[in-house]
Order: C-alpha cells, then structure tokens, then sequence
C-alpha cells in the first residue's frame, strides 16, 4: 500500500541560493545594485551611456553587460566613463547569479555606489532570475509597441520602474503612451513609468531622480557580521 | 526557457526526501506550478521525466497540478483571481492588492511504496 508524504515545501533552486548570497554581499559593501531588463534593441546599454555621462560626479558606479556575443555594449560604456565587464552567455537567454558573481571580481563594491547590471535583451527568462540585486527596470520603447505590458506581466509586475524609451518616435509609429500607461497600471497600479529619448534627451532628468531616489533609499552600508 | 534548472532543483529535492526513507520505492511526485511562477508545467513535466528515467525510480510518476493567480485585497480582505493579471480588486475597486497564490512551484508530496504493518506504525 503506498504512503503519501505530505512536503508542500517551495522549491528553492541554486540560483536562488546564490542570489540571496549577493543581495547580502551588496548590502554589506553598501552598493545599490539595479538590474535593468528589457527586449533586444530598447535602448538598455543608450540608457546606461547617457547615466554613466551625466551622474559621474555624482556616484561611483560600474556595469555588468550581459550579452550572447561581442563586447561592443561594454566598450560603449566604458567610452562613456563607466567601468563595465561584459558577461558572453553564449546561447543564454538571461544572466545567471553564477556568472554574476564572477562578473564582480573584477571590482572591489565598497568603491562603489551603484552597480547596473544590463540583462541580456528577453522579457522572459530574466524576469525569473534573482541577481540579488535592490530595483529591477523594465526599459521599454515605443516601436515595440503600447501592449508590451500585459504581453510580458511577469517582467513588468517584478519590476520596480519601467523607462519608455524613445518618445521620439512615438508619433512615426502610432503608439499611445495613455494605452501604455494603462496597461501598466492594469499589470502593477503602483509602478512608475518614466517617458525619456535616450536621443534627444528629453525626460532623462526624472530617470536620474530616480536612480538618486533609489540611491538615497538604501543608505549606509550594513554593519558587517562578523 | 529555465525549466531544466527547476527540474534539477525539484530533483534535489526529491532525493533528499526519500534518502530519509531507505529502500522505499518513489511511485509518484506531485507538484504545483503557479500561475506566475514563470515556470511552464509541460517543459517541467518533460525535464523531470527525463530525471526520473534515469534513477533509481523510473517508473514513477510526475503529477502536476497548476494554480491559478490569487491576489488578496488590503482594503476590503476580498480574494480574487484576476483576468489577464489585472490587479484591482472586483469588489471595491482598490489597486492596493497582493498576490498570495499562484507565485511558486511546489512539492506538494511524494507517494512511496510501504509495507501494510508500517502503515499502522506511527513514524
């Protein structure tokens, strides 16, 4: 006669266990860790060069670029003064805490305020991928569309920002930024959407308030266990 | 896209329970996969019954069980399933809502072969 046993116990993966590793790593050296996700082409890394210009005298901040080929992203960003490491997947769909933590070899944190970590373009798998890190963003743009939101919930309600990139453009491809924003609040009613064109400039300021704000919110570093 | 990795995880797990029940045999594993886990139920079921052949088990089953969304209204206590993961709540109308179902994947139990003296024995 077989026996049942009850578990009802959550799976944990290994890459669970890693990330929470790294959310306790960053915290100790006190550095902001923001994972910016979104689909190929959006305008993640045009995000990064414009905050790596604008914010140096700010903050000491660094990069990890996650990529499936080339250091072409890296070599934009460190031209644009922000240290950066690029991570090559290969065939991955998404960065992994593994590769992270050998990413962060490359940087001593406590020299460091902010660490952007730029997923490699897919609105699927990294959303299930912990990189221990404080706020995800969702960068967004309007040629792809004002129905990204309820096509991709699950990057977008685990998100803690969205930036809609290129509003230039929104008049040459019949996007709608109130359909844009409805969705949203129809996936997360709380979740910030900031229109900016990494092109033009416009509306950046509020991303920099933002990564400011964020800064801000986290503090001092954590006093160490031991 | 990750599935393999969950199978892994939910193997280990797995493993780890019948080594607290030597010589038993593993008839059946059942799971719940939520709604929002960003877990697919049929890629899972396929990177499990990959797992499965090769053990010691490779008869057993692998059930799952899929949970829809549940979110709980802060304002008014309503629970609800959303439609296309709309998070306001029906009842008040409030945004202010969490989601308490359909997040994760689950080992819900484990079906192992005993004797019928044991069944009677308490553990």
């Amino acid at each position: 006669m077989p026996k049942r046993i009850r578990l009802d116990k959550a799976i944990v993966t290994e890459n669970d266990r890693l990330a929470a590793d790294l959310a306790d790593r960053y915290d100790r050296a006190g550095v902001l860790v923001v994972n910016l996700m979104s689909s190929p082409g959006a305008g993640k890394t045009t995000l990064l060069e414009a905050t790596a210009r604008r914010l140096a005298g700010a903050f000491r901040m660094a990069a990890i670029e996650g990529d499936l080929a080339t250091d072409r992203d890296t070599r934009r960003i460190i031209d644009a003064g922000m240290p950066c490491r690029q991570i090559n997947t290969g065939g991955g769909c998404h960065l992994n805490a593994v590769q992270v933590r050998e990413a962060l070899d490359a940087y001593d944190l406590r020299d460091l305020d902010i660490l952007f970590i730029e997923n490699v373009g897919n609105l699927v798998c990294p959303a299930a991928f912990d990189l221990g890190e404080h706020r995800r963003v969702v960068v967004s743009s309007t040629p792809e569309g004002d129905d990204k939101p309820i096509k991709y919930p699950v990057a977008f309600r685990l998100a803690d920002c969205v930036v809609l990139n290129k509003t230039d453009l929104a008049g040459a491809t019949d996007f709608s930024a109130d359909a844009f924003r409805g969705y949203v609040r129809d996936i997360k009613a709380d979740l910030p959407v900031l229109e900016v064109s990494c092109k033009t400039g416009d509306g950046l300021a509020g991303w920099f308030q933002w990564v400011k704000e964020a800064r801000e919110a986290l503090g001092p570093p954590a006093p160490d266990a031991e | 896209m990750h599935e393999v990795s969950l199978a892994r995880a939910v193997w280990r797990q797995v493993e780890a329970e019948m080594a607290r029940h030597p010589g038993r045999g593993l008839l059946a594993m059942d799971l719940v996969v939520g709604a929002f886990s960003g877990a697919d139920p049929e890629s899972l079921a396929f990177a499990l019954s990959l797992l499965v052949r090769e053990s010691d088990w490779p008869d057993a089953d692998v059930r799952i069980r899929t949970e829809p969304l549940t979110m709980a209204c802060c304002a008014c206590g309503r629970e609800f399933t959303p439609e296309h993961f709309d998070p306001a709540c029906p009842a008040c109308g409030s945004v202010d809502t969490d989601p308490i179902r359909g997040t994760d994947l689950r080992l819900e139990s484990l079906e192992v072969e005993t004797d019928d003296a044991e069944t009677h024995s308490a553990r």
